[in-house]
């Protein structure tokens, strides 16, 4: 218990010390990427778009399903979450190899280059969420008081994304065919969370499962506290929040103390 | 031990060589292989790169490191700056610590060089604010003003290392480890970083430095560790020391002829000895020939150990010896003599003897005897060339400097 908590005050110390490190390092990121690709932040609209279009041929015309919101704002807010999760652990995921010359050379807390991954998908997602409000005035959908729980599910989807990030970071680190078997988890695991379809339409065992997956909660909590003007079903999001808020230090912590070995793994 | 800001206490750190597993598909059969042959704890590819290696660096103090390639000292600056952790034993440094390894690690080619500066300092720990304010001379000191905004791909590696090497030079550390950084730059920039490095120990910086280049390390350096093969062979003064790494069997090759030389002067005979400036000294070679020889010369080589000058060389036959003549199992003895009309410093001997008609070595004894200039004058340079002066007009004998 002692050792736990030396180890979440250096964390915490580790932290404060290096924290401009991580503003730029996403300003590193962020830059990158904006001089090398034409489209610079562009990209950040231009995904969920795309996808919102191909969903919306989908499912409004070759198999229509019901949704409470026009079909493209519902798919729109959903890939928006989504992307955001799947962006920022893609980044992550090969966010130290990629660095190996630092991970090797220089020490600060390692675990910046994963926050730093999350951090610049942020921005991202904030850049696509202009559009999303677009959107929202052009179907005319407003906004009730039930928007004042948007930090809390914001703060619980960060939370969840960033424990996976840095654990997937580590584990491509130790083992590097991480990342080949995480892409192909991931394009299940959208369609196993209920972001281009309503969790209603599946029923039976097939929808349990559905819902058990903490991204379906997450997208929902997003979905009824922006486009439906209610507050978070109670029960699935105090479980995935308790989840996130559990697994995160675990997570943390996990990386810390492996980061020792890293220069000697990489 | 109190005002240490390092200190390395009985350090060991172990790596593992060969085949590591590096994929989930290597993983499982390795785990099978595991548990069907338990109970081995060490592997056998384990092998110590640092064995109980201890030490101290003060405030304004320097400590070299030095050795052969693979001597451990890259882990150990790994060590220090935390990159790796020690097997056993604990290292602890005080204060705000920069590094010097690879100093342009943190680049990325596709930033300019003022987006470069700000995030390399930042990997160093530097505040936004103080690189900032700084920011005008580091460019300057690098001398980049007109480049910084160009793209650091574009940079020459000189460039690069001179960025590199400017922004941790306007980091004010409480310690500070330096890996090779004299390696890059021009002349003119190599005297720049030099003489920054002698201003960080003045001002109260605890240094550790590892070097190839021995003058660098004995003209910074206040003690100097030599390391072989991980061990702490010798912890001392530079001059101990790097006569020590210098006067190494294995620097020494024998191959027709087993070469024994000892040195005399007037006062001393031993391995390294001190020496005023234009003192004769003698020298007493013996060769025991293996193979027959018609008429070889010896060479006698002197030179500068620290900065690996070739101060001086001359052969038997220009001196008046005759050419050797030897069957294969004698023994023959020859005094040489020269006068030491050095600077201060750890100067080596090296005795080869040649055989012309084989055009090769037949020995070559490198550094086999060693000694050490010490002037009560300070003089730069290598050669004593007894320097004097008077005031023009004044008839007076003029006044020898050293002699």
């Amino acid at each position: 218990m002692r050792r736990l908590q030396e180890d979440f005050q250096e964390i915490v110390r580790e932290q404060l010390e290096f924290r401009e490190l991580l503003l730029q390092m996403t300003a590193r990121d962020l830059r990158l990427r904006y001089k090398q690709t034409i489209m610079g932040f562009g990209w950040a609209v231009f995904t969920p778009i795309l996808n919102t279009l191909v969903f919306s041929v989908l499912f409004m015309r070759v198999a229509p399903v019901h949704t409470e919101v026009p079909y493209p704002l519902f798919a729109y807010c959903g890939l928006l979450i989504w992307n955001f999760t799947a962006s920022s652990l893609r980044f992550a995921i090969t966010s130290l190899t990629s660095n190996a010359n630092l991970v090797t050379k220089v020490y600060f807390p390692r675990e910046i280059f994963p926050l730093a991954a999350v951090t610049v998908s942020l921005v991202d997602f904030a850049i696509a969420s202009a559009v999303l409000a677009g959107l929202m005035i052009y179907y005319q959908v407003g906004v009730s008081s039930a928007l004042l729980f948007l930090p809390a599910v914001l703060l619980v989807h960060v939370a969840f994304t960033t424990s996976l990030a840095l654990v997937l970071a580590m584990a491509n680190l130790f083992y590097r065919d991480v990342k080949y078997l995480f892409e192909v988890i991931l394009t299940v695991w959208m369609f196993a969370s209920a972001v281009v379809y309503p969790v209603e339409a599946v029923s039976g065992t097939l929808g349990q499962l559905i819902r058990v997956n903490p991204m379906t909660a997450i997208v929902e909590a997003y979905r009824r506290v922006i486009l439906y003007g209610a507050p978070p079903e109670p029960l699935s999001f105090a479980s995935v929040a308790a989840f996130s808020l559990i697994v995160l230090p675990a997570a943390w912590l996990l990386f810390h103390r492996s980061e020792f070995r890293f220069a000697e793994s990489i | 031990m109190s005002g240490a800001r390092v200190v390395f206490d009985h350090v060991w750190k172990q790596f593992t060589r060969g085949e590591r597993h590096d994929s989930l598909r290597d993983l499982v059969p390795s785990m099978m292989k595991r548990l069907t042959r338990r109970g081995r704890l060490e592997s056998p590819d384990a092998f110590w790169a640092v064995e109980d290696v201890s030490f101290e660096v003060r405030e304004g103090e320097a400590l070299g490191i030095i050795g052969r390639n693979g001597a451990g000292k890259s882990t150990i600056l790994k060590l220090l700056t935390r990159i790796l952790r020690p097997t056993r034993g604990s290292r602890r440094l005080e204060g705000r610590t920069g590094a010097l390894i690879e100093i342009a690690a943190g680049f990325h080619p596709d930033l300019t060089g003022r987006e470069n500066v700000f995030l390399q300092g930042a990997i160093m720990g530097m505040r936004r604010r103080e690189i900032a304010a700084r920011f005008d001379e580091i460019v300057s000191f690098a001398g980049l003003e007109r480049f910084v905004d160009t793209p650091v791909k574009r940079y020459s590696s000189g460039m690069n290392a001179r960025l590199g090497f400017s922004i941790a030079a306007h980091f004010s550390p409480d310690v500070l480890i330096i890996d090779e950084v004299l390696a890059v730059g021009d002349r003119a920039f190599q005297e720049k970083c030099q003489e920054r490095m002698r201003r960080f120990r003045s001002e109260g910086v605890a240094i550790v430095f590892v070097s190839h280049h021995l003058a660098a390390v004995a003209q910074l350096c206040s003690q100097v560790l030599l390391l072989e093969s991980g061990v702490a062979l010798k912890i001392g003064t530079p001059t101990e020391v790097i006569a020590a790494y210098c006067h190494r069997p294995g620097t020494e090759r024998y191959e027709h002829v087993t070469v024994a030389a000892t040195l005399r002067s007037s006062r001393h005979i031993g391995e390294v000895f001190d020496v005023e400036p234009g003192e004769r000294l003698k020298l007493d070679v013996s060769l025991d020939f293996r193979v027959p020889v018609e008429r070889a010369k010896i060479g006698v080589v002197v030179r500068d150990q620290t900065r690996d000058l070739y101060v001086y060389g001359a052969s038997s036959d220009l001196v008046g010896v005759p050419p050797i003549r030897a069957a294969a199992g004698e023994t023959k003895h020859f005094v040489f003599a020269f006068d030491a009309n050095l600077t201060r410093g750890l100067y080596g001997i090296e005795v080869n003897v040649v055989d012309p008609d084989r055009h090769q070595f037949l020995a070559v004894a490198r550094g086999i005897q060693q000694f050490n200039v010490v002037e009560q004058v300070t003089y730069d340079g290598i050669a004593n060339l007894y320097l004097t002066g008077s005031p023009a007009g004044v008839r007076a004998e003029p006044v020898a400097l050293a002699r």
